[in-house]
């Protein structure tokens, strides 16, 4: 990028563009050098600031509510099904006696996913989170060894990185979300035109993979080696299945 | 797309549904009209549901826009109320332009006279005075702060006609607030 001087002319040509933000770095910083020499450039600069204020100013119309009611019925409504709530404080108590038991990875088949709150629908948000973003992912990277570090100091605990590939589904990097107001790590992968997300945890019980369904999208929640793993995407469940006991089987092999 | 209808609509309302009263202003401020822009808005939305299954995760804002202002079109074409001015060709615009540079260094800075009270309605009134196509983008500028790019998909025009239309729009506001500050 140049360092050169930007004359007044150049500069009053720019003035909008620099304050619509459309100027690249280098040139804008040249731009706001050329205003300390530039007199009429600094008052077109007012003027089109104190245009804009004025904008900001102007009453901004919401959308009535027989309006937003309208546009809402022209969806097909979620159905809604009644789950079964369970407060965290008896989930955990009934989580120890299952293992106490000795049928600990059992349990994980009849429990909901564990953890307070509506942790499916959380899940399902950090999902649509990424894949409405214009980046899903905030370190793109098919290696492990690039996206496991981005995390370090990000998130409290190092997550366990796969690329799948070979499985078909390639790992197209990582992102951090927030579930149950905690930060967690989130791996993005890809299958066809699909994208599968992968929230994971340190969770030190064991649980086998278990199937939840919600608005359309699958979730598919289990405990390895250490982690949560609740797994999320639009495609069918049987592929998500198979995705789940492809990371299974590379966990199993590196435990 | 294989993807079953439940998890599309939880799409849309994700991604479209939060537009919606940036979608209803911009369609106030085009239409000039509350129930226009609300049937605008209705028909904009029933559009971009229907299309949805064609929208591949590209930003849900200009997406969305340019169906509203897709809509506004046909909507006028059908009841007959040209939408040429939508369609006015930028050379136009060219005409009283060098006039308009002119009077730009005489007046005292109308921008400027922006800051004090009252005069948000004569900002107003002189948007609602300008031709279809100026008001529209500087809209989608100053009140939605879309980027050049998202106007020019929005638009459906190049980079640099976002550029040099925006321009004489600006230019044309100033004209037009200098003109009513001088009547009152």
């Amino acid at each position: 990028m140049t360092t050169t001087e930007m004359d007044c002319a150049t500069a009053e040509s720019l003035v909008d563009a620099y304050l619509d933000g459309e100027l690249p770095v280098a040139e804008a910083l040249a731009f706001e050098r050329a205003l300390e020499s530039c007199p009429p450039v600094r008052r077109r600069l007012a003027d089109a600031r104190a245009l804009r204020a004025g904008f900001q100013a102007l009453a901004y119309h919401r959308a009535p509510a027989a309006l937003a009611a309208s546009v809402e019925n022209l969806l097909p409504q979620p159905a809604r099904r009644p789950a079964m709530r369970l407060d965290a404080g008896w989930m955990r108590m009934a989580a120890t006696i299952l293992i106490a038991l000795g049928i600990g990875w059992l349990g994980g088949r009849y429990l909901p996913l564990p953890t307070g709150g509506d942790e499916t629908a959380e899940i399902v948000a950090g999902y649509l989170r990424a894949t409405m973003a214009e980046r899903p992912v905030e370190v793109a990277s098919s290696d492990r060894h690039t996206v496991k570090p981005w995390f370090s100091g990000k998130i409290d605990y190092a997550p366990l990185v796969y690329d799948l590939t070979t499985e078909g589904f390639p790992l197209l990097g990582g992102r951090i979300d927030l579930i149950d107001g905690r930060k967690v790590a989130v791996l993005v992968y890809r299958r066809n035109r699909h994208t599968l997300a992968l929230f994971t945890w340190p969770d030190a019980a064991r649980s086998a993979p278990t199937m939840d369904h919600r608005d359309g999208f699958a979730i598919e929640g289990w405990a390895q080696n250490g982690f949560a793993f609740r797994a999320v995407s639009d495609l069918a469940p049987d592929e998500l299945k198979q995705f789940a006991a492809a990371l299974g089987a590379r966990l199993e092999a590196d435990r | 797309m294989g993807m079953i209808d439940p998890a599309l609509a939880a799409r849309f309302r994700a991604l479209v549904l939060p537009h919606l009263d940036a979608a209803y202003n911009h369609a106030r401020r085009l239409t000039r009209d509350p129930t226009e822009a609300q049937d605008l808005v209705q028909e904009s939305y029933l559009r971009a549901w229907r299309y949805f299954a064609s929208f591949h995760g590209e930003a849900a804002k200009p997406w969305l826009f340019r169906i509203v202002r897709n809509t506004f079109v046909s909507m006028r074409d059908k009841r007959g109320e040209a939408t040429a001015p939508l369609e006015l060709a930028d050379v136009d615009m060219d005409v009283g332009l060098a006039e308009l540079h002119g009077m730009s260094q005489a007046a005292p800075s109308p921008e400027r006279v922006l800051m004090e009270a009252d005069t948000r309605r004569l900002l107003e009134e002189s948007l609602d005075a300008l031709a279809l196509p100026l008001r529209e983008i500087l809209l989608l500028r100053e009140v939605e702060e879309l980027s050049y790019k998202e106007i020019a998909t929005i638009l459906d025009i190049a980079i640099g006609t976002v550029m040099s239309r925006l321009a004489r729009a600006r230019e044309a506001l100033a004209a037009e607030l200098r003109r009513r500050m001088k009547e009152s």
